[in-house]
């Protein structure tokens, strides 16, 4: 049976090591699993506002009657 | 008729050079890497079938195993793309070669066991012998479990090898049967043709399901070792 051939053993073993520890590794590694981009949530407020109460006091009379 | 039967499995020579050494670094040159976001249809099957087995595989383990889980795929990827290409004609398949697949077993399998021997030394060696043994029969059944231990990489290589060279020689041997009879007697023809297409189909499957086989047992090893 040519696979008892021990005389090419040692070609085949040499090039399949690199070829799997080496070359399908490095290439399994590069490639780039991206995730679907997020939605962005849009209600999010800027920093900068920050509610003052007056203004709420000044649009919606009848619901802070506390505030003066 | 011994020797022509079996010379599709001698490592092929080119001018005396060996060229088994383009033959296996081949099939890695087909797997695609692309830096972009969206690649072309080819790019996607192959990277979403990529990570289809990868989730599939890596789900049954903890995080120990999981650092496995690059050489696991790439073993699949490496002994699926051999296989397939091997069913082109006058192709050759490496992992018909003892030499190649020994190589790849004994490693893996060595180092799951290190694994297990060095991380959870009571629990792997406890796995020598079963549970609920009767107390007379522990020396003997120690002795079976390590012996099928230690058969297991032996069994990963010789599987592989013996299902992929039956199946190659069982083509060789219809196709010629079926050449043979088209002088002869037609009809007969026809029928060995149908059977060399189903043997085919079976060829297929058996190249993807060898490499499947290959790669669970080697994560069913490092599962118990883990």
């Amino acid at each position: 049976m040519p696979q008892l051939d021990t005389s090419t053993w040692f070609t085949t073993i040499m090039t399949m090591l690199p070829t799997l520890y080496l070359i399908t590794q490095l290439k399994l590694l590069n490639t780039n699993h991206y995730q679907p981009p997020p939605t962005k949530n849009s209600n999010l407020q800027s920093h900068g506002i920050r509610w003052q109460p007056k203004w709420t006091k000044t649009c919606l009379p009848l619901s802070q009657p506390q505030q003066s | 008729m011994n020797e022509n039967l079996f010379t599709p499995f001698s490592t092929p020579t080119i001018l005396n050079q060996p060229a088994t050494i383009p033959i296996i670094l081949f099939p890695a040159t087909l797997v695609l890497t692309s830096k972009h976001p969206i690649n072309n249809r080819l790019a996607t099957i192959q990277q979403n079938l990529i990570q289809l087995t990868l989730k599939q595989m890596m789900m049954t383990h903890n995080a120990k195993g999981q650092t496995w889980s690059l050489m696991l795929t790439s073993l699949i990827t490496f002994i699926a793309m051999t296989n397939l290409l091997g069913l082109l004609p006058y192709s050759f398949t490496p992992t018909t070669q003892l030499s190649m697949n020994l190589a790849m077993a004994i490693p893996l399998w060595a180092g799951t066991v290190m694994v297990g021997l060095r991380f959870k030394t009571k629990n792997s060696l406890a796995h020598l012998l079963p549970q609920g043994t009767p107390t007379p029969l522990i020396p003997m059944l120690v002795v079976i479990e390590t012996i099928s231990l230690l058969i297991q990489p032996v069994a990963l290589a010789v599987r592989l090898t013996a299902n992929i060279t039956a199946g190659h020689l069982l083509m060789h041997l219809i196709g010629n049967a079926a050449l043979a009879l088209s002088t002869a007697n037609f009809s007969l023809t026809l029928l060995t043709s149908t059977l060399l297409t189903l043997l085919t189909i079976l060829e297929i499957a058996v190249a993807l399901i060898q490499a499947y086989v290959f790669t669970l047992l080697v994560s069913l090893y490092l599962h118990n070792n883990t």
